[in-house]
């Protein structure tokens, strides 16, 4: 049974794993912007969410209609200057890597470099679980997957039914070509940043519901985003999530049938396997 | 209200303008000099050197230490300085970064030419400032690393003590103190943090392999649950789910700052509480944050402002807490009570003053055989007698705190504790 509940813990984990990649993964894929200030955004959203919450005492969940709409606005701003600038792949990985060392300065020197935490009487999601039988669903966890799940489904759709979606696989594609079947690349540009950004505020908010936040925290995520980004395939959005889950599950059973200090070892032993074998991620296609 | 959450706002907007501002903070140096003045003291002022983590890692903890080290210079100026002379501190930061920590304290010695040192923070840090001290020949208290053996400088003064041997002083403790309950535990599970302080309390070091394990089964108890995980441990639900299968009677958890709040939180959406646990060091705030599912969870302190303790130390220790208060609040610190790491700090500067005053100059070696031949009068541990054999550390005032109705109250052993040790929780 330890191990079940563990499997499931796992498995709704890997949801926020994949919520935090999705932007990762859908710049790096389309606009070739290896964004690494996509997890201070997520920083700033999980604060954002703290401050208000504590402050005016709202539930955090309904913090969400002011920090998607910041971070929308951030995440176009910062791709309308990537563009501007004519950022390079690999610059960018310079570049949004200074970005995140200033964001995470900027919380520090805000918020301090102590531990913060919502209390118990503002985020009562932190210690709640949904029970069915013996096994628990923890609360902050499943909703992330939830939320995981419909927005990533939701992107993937309209990535593959709409116009937009269509501008935006052709400029994945082919850049020159795109543009000279009228594709504004500047708009669709700042549209996916925008909708990155929005996809970090939500990844903050739900990771401050069960977590508590400090600046370094951003540093954390590197490890396991990436292997979720590289595995699912990069720009594969639904191989993020089903990546997420793979890496979550993974994870948790090791610490249990293991244990928690094997798990790293195990999983990026696997991931590393897994790339031998299929470089192009495990969720993606070859390339032709 | 209103307003306070405004300007909080307001601090929250400057966020997205401090983007393009702060990146020269993180390499930012701090001076800090006693505004009040040398009442009596006067002549040129003496320079204490140290660097602290201001950035980094460890900054949230080097904010204490910058705080308390404030508080101290300016107290010692308006009682007269040292020696008749005011008092400079001069702090860098080292971001947290032991290759900065000891270039910054060569440069202090040898370009800054300071008067006295005094550590850094943090362990790591610690040591390689050790290095530079020991070649340097100068003396130097530290504040926060206890693990005796590694800390070998015969002129470094340590101001948190748990004795020559940790590892079995830690576990032996919390035995006595949970032995003396009515029921006492007898099924451990023992969940350790990777990092090096808190596994050497679980398993030692070196020859000593003695710790929370060893002493465990050396007691006839019943570990039945054993976890190591990793220091950046994300995933607690595993951890427990086991703990909860295991049913033990008492969960220590030789971890490190949210570990326990983690821990606690994950078993509590498992539907689970165990009967009572122990955290090695945690960060003191968090727990509390998380109302009754913390409540009884154990700890060490070497000093909680508890009314008891104040009232037998005196109004000097009232004063310093509260005033450490008001200005850790004004530097916007999430927890603000006067604890283990600025007592730790406070202790360090007595034993730098009291090294000085022992010998009369500012001679490094009549300081370091000072502090050996008449020891240190310190505000929150009182006299410390420094034996080099134990590598100075000295027998340990630590104690055994627990939460008890929100808040940390010291309670083993009987003759310092300020209230009851409480048995386990429903």
């Amino acid at each position: 049974m330890t191990v079940v509940q563990a499997a499931l813990s796992g498995v709704l984990l890997g949801g926020l794993y994949a919520l935090m990649a999705a932007g990762v993964s859908v710049t790096w894929g389309v606009l070739r912007i290896i964004n690494l200030a996509h997890f201070g955004m997520i920083l700033l959203g999980s604060y954002l969410t703290f401050e208000l919450a504590s402050t005016w005492e709202v539930n955090p969940l309904v913090t969400l209609a002011v920090t998607v709409p910041a971070l929308f606005v951030l995440g176009g701003a910062a791709q309308w200057a990537f563009d501007y600038l004519r950022i390079s792949e690999l610059n960018s990985l310079l570049l949004t890597f200074g970005l995140l060392i200033i964001v995470v300065q900027s919380v520090s020197n805000v918020w301090s470099a102590d531990f913060q935490r919502m209390t118990a009487a503002v985020n009562p999601y932190a210690t709640e679980a949904v029970r069915i039988g013996r096994l628990a669903f923890p609360v902050p966890t499943l909703l992330a997957f939830a939320v995981a799940l419909v927005v990533i489904v939701g992107a993937h759709v309209v990535l593959r039914r709409t116009f937009l979606g269509r501008a935006l696989r052709a400029y994945a594609e082919d850049r020159p070509i795109a543009a000279a079947f009228g594709i504004d690349h500047r708009r669709i540009g700042v549209l996916l940043g925008a909708a990155s950004g929005a996809t970090a505020a939500i990844a903050g908010t739900l990771f401050s519901l069960g977590n508590a936040l400090t600046p370094a925290t951003a540093f954390e995520w590197f490890g396991t985003v990436f292997a979720v980004v590289i595995l699912g395939g990069i720009g594969h959005l639904v191989g993020t999530l089903a990546a997420g889950v793979l890496v979550g599950l993974l994870s948790s059973v090791v610490s249990v049938v293991l244990s928690p200090a094997t798990a790293p070892f195990v999983l990026f032993s696997a991931i590393v396997l897994a790339l031998l074998l299929r470089p192009q991620g495990l969720f993606a296609r070859p390339s032709r | 209200m209103l307003h306070n959450a405004r300007r909080r706002l307001g601090a929250v907007a400057a966020v997205v303008v401090l983007l393009g501002s702060t990146v020269g903070a993180a390499a930012c140096e701090s001076k800090s000099e006693g505004d009040g003045g040398p009442a009596a003291a006067s002549g040129e002022p003496i320079v204490v050197g140290s660097t602290l983590s201001l950035s980094g890692a460890f900054a949230a903890t080097g904010a204490i230490h910058k705080i308390a080290g404030e508080a101290f210079v300016e107290r010692l100026n308006k009682e007269g300085g040292l020696l008749g002379r005011p008092v400079k501190w001069t702090v860098r930061d080292d971001e947290s970064d032991q290759a900065k920590v000891s270039t910054l304290y060569e440069q202090l010695i040898t370009q800054d030419k300071v008067d006295l040192i005094i550590g850094p923070y943090a362990t790591p840090n610690i040591l390689s400032a050790m290095a530079v001290a020991a070649r340097h020949k100068f003396t130097m208290p530290q504040h926060t690393a206890v693990i005796a053996p590694l800390l070998t400088y015969e002129c470094q003064f340590p101001a948190w003590s748990i004795g020559p041997t940790p590892n079995q002083f830690v576990p032996t403790q919390l035995y006595e103190a949970v032995g003396s309950l009515p029921t006492p535990p007898k099924r451990i599970a023992i969940l350790t943090n990777q990092n090096g302080s808190t596994d050497f309390v679980s398993y030692g070091a070196g020859n000593n392999k003695a710790g929370a394990v060893s002493i465990t089964k050396e007691r006839g108890l019943e570990l039945v649950l054993e976890v190591r995980y990793p220091p950046a441990t994300t995933d607690w639900a595993p951890i427990a789910a086991q703990v909860s299968a295991a049913k033990p009677d008492l969960v220590i958890n030789n971890g490190l700052g949210v570990d326990p709040v983690n821990l606690l939180q994950a078993m509590k959406q498992l539907n689970y509480k165990p009967p009572m646990m122990f955290s090695l060091f945690p960060a003191p705030g968090p727990p509390l944050g998380l109302g009754a599912t913390a409540d009884g969870l154990l700890s060490v302190s070497i000093f909680e402002p508890n009314k008891a303790t104040l009232d037998k130390l005196g109004a000097k220790a009232t004063e310093i807490v509260t005033d450490f208060k008001t200005r850790a609040t004004a530097a916007k610190l999430p927890y603000t009570v006067f604890e283990t790491q600025a007592a730790a700090s406070w202790n360090a500067w007595d034993i730098l003053v009291s090294g000085v005053k022992a010998a009369g100059k500012l001679d490094q070696q009549a300081i370091c055989d000072g502090l050996h031949s008449k020891g240190a009068e310190t505000t929150f541990a009182g006299k410390l007698a420094f034996d080099p054999k134990q590598n100075n550390f000295w027998p340990s005032n630590q104690v055994i705190k627990q939460i008890q109705n929100g808040d940390w109250v010291t309670v083993w052993p009987k003759d310092r504790a300020a209230g009851e040790l409480r048995g386990p929780t429903a």
